[in-house]
């Protein structure tokens, strides 16, 4: 019997100790420092490009309205696993939404980011298209081609600090670039490094 | 109780002197300008200590607006660190149309900011939006 109880209370000690599962509170999150990339350093890279997009002057077009651009290869270059939507989803949006810049869906670095595009232009094209009132599919010649490029990649270094920490750093590099000339307008490099333990994997 | 009193005049004395410094261009630090009245071998420790205890840390000194060439709205602050010590923090700025309202983007974050001891500080903000009129601003330690 005394058996019986001292193995539950052990049991429901352990079952205490699982870590609880909490939201993070996103806009002020309190939480402690990862040696990774988080969502936190995705926030802050993306803050500081687009201020100095915006600041350079450089997507002003002359003459007014507003440049056609497209993300072209964006590359990570470090030892995780990285999307790098996580950080160009945050530049396009507050660059279309600075009125200077409109995105292309039909051309870019990974292909067109909307396929239909191209997927409705082949119904338009085969026998299923006649299924289709033809004054609402899209003719030929309709795909404005895009004017700017932004371009970039995202590098680690890892580095031994002392016998037990080590320093990670990583470099967030992004150009625009003018599509018609080659000329760079724009460039900047934003810097995140971390300092802590060995035993903290990195990738 | 005549000695503290005594102490505590000196140092504030060295804390008001020090005061002078952010306002100068060519800031030279401790260690390497010439050692002054406030900053020697034996007053140097008294002043540090002075500093931590009554708490000095960040000031701000002027928050400039103006509309950059392309319309936006751009923030200059210029601040100065007070102490002795490094301060490292964190800001947010928001930025507020003519309504008052606050305009959601994603460069309202908190970003990393320091000021080394007893130097001046500038932070650089543009709102990414041609609303904007007005900003708020938010500090938090670093964590």
């Amino acid at each position: 019997m005394r058996t019986k109880i001292i193995v539950t209370l052990v049991g429901l000690l352990l079952a205490g100790c699982a870590a609880e599962t909490v939201n993070i509170d996103v806009v002020n999150d309190e939480g402690k420092a990862v040696m990774e990339l988080d969502y936190r350093d995705f926030a802050q890279a993306a803050s500081e490009m687009i201020q100095s997009m915006i600041s350079s002057g450089a997507l002003k077009k002359p003459g007014g309205g507003r440049y056609v651009m497209t993300t072209a290869r964006v590359t990570n270059d470090t030892m995780q696993r990285i999307d790098t939507d996580q950080l160009m989803a945050k530049i396009e949006e507050e660059l279309m939404n600075s009125g200077q810049v409109v995105m292309t869906s039909a051309v870019g670095g990974k292909g067109a980011p909307d396929e239909m595009i191209y997927e409705l232009r082949d119904i338009r094209d085969s026998a299923t298209g006649d299924e289709f009132k033809q004054e609402t599919l899209a003719g030929k010649k309709t795909l404005i081609a895009p004017e700017l490029s932004i371009a970039g990649k995202i590098l680690q270094r890892n580095i031994r600090y002392d016998r037990n920490r080590q320093q990670v750093e990583y470099y967030f590099q992004l150009m625009v670039t003018d599509l018609t000339t080659g000329l760079r307008f724009w460039q900047k490099e934003s810097i995140i490094g971390k300092r802590g333990s060995n035993r903290s994997v990195a990738w | 109780m005549k000695t503290i009193t005594n102490i505590l005049l000196v140092a504030l004395a060295f804390t008001f002197t020090a005061c002078d410094q952010p306002t100068e261009k060519i800031h030279i630090r401790e260690g390497i300008r010439s050692d002054d009245l406030a900053s020697n071998i034996v007053t140097r420790p008294v002043a540090h200590a002075f500093s931590a205890l009554i708490g000095e840390g960040i000031e701000i000194d002027e928050a400039i607006l103006m509309n950059n060439d392309s319309g936006f709205l751009e923030l200059n602050i210029n601040g100065h660190n007070r102490s002795y010590s490094t301060k490292r923090f964190r800001y947010k700025i928001e930025w507020l149309d003519a309504n008052g309202l606050m305009i959601q983007t994603k460069t309202s974050t908190w970003l990393p900011a320091s000021a080394t001891g007893k130097s001046s500080f500038s932070l650089k903000a543009v709102a990414p939006r041609v609303e904007a009129v007005d900003f708020r601003m938010d500090t938090k330690k670093w964590e």
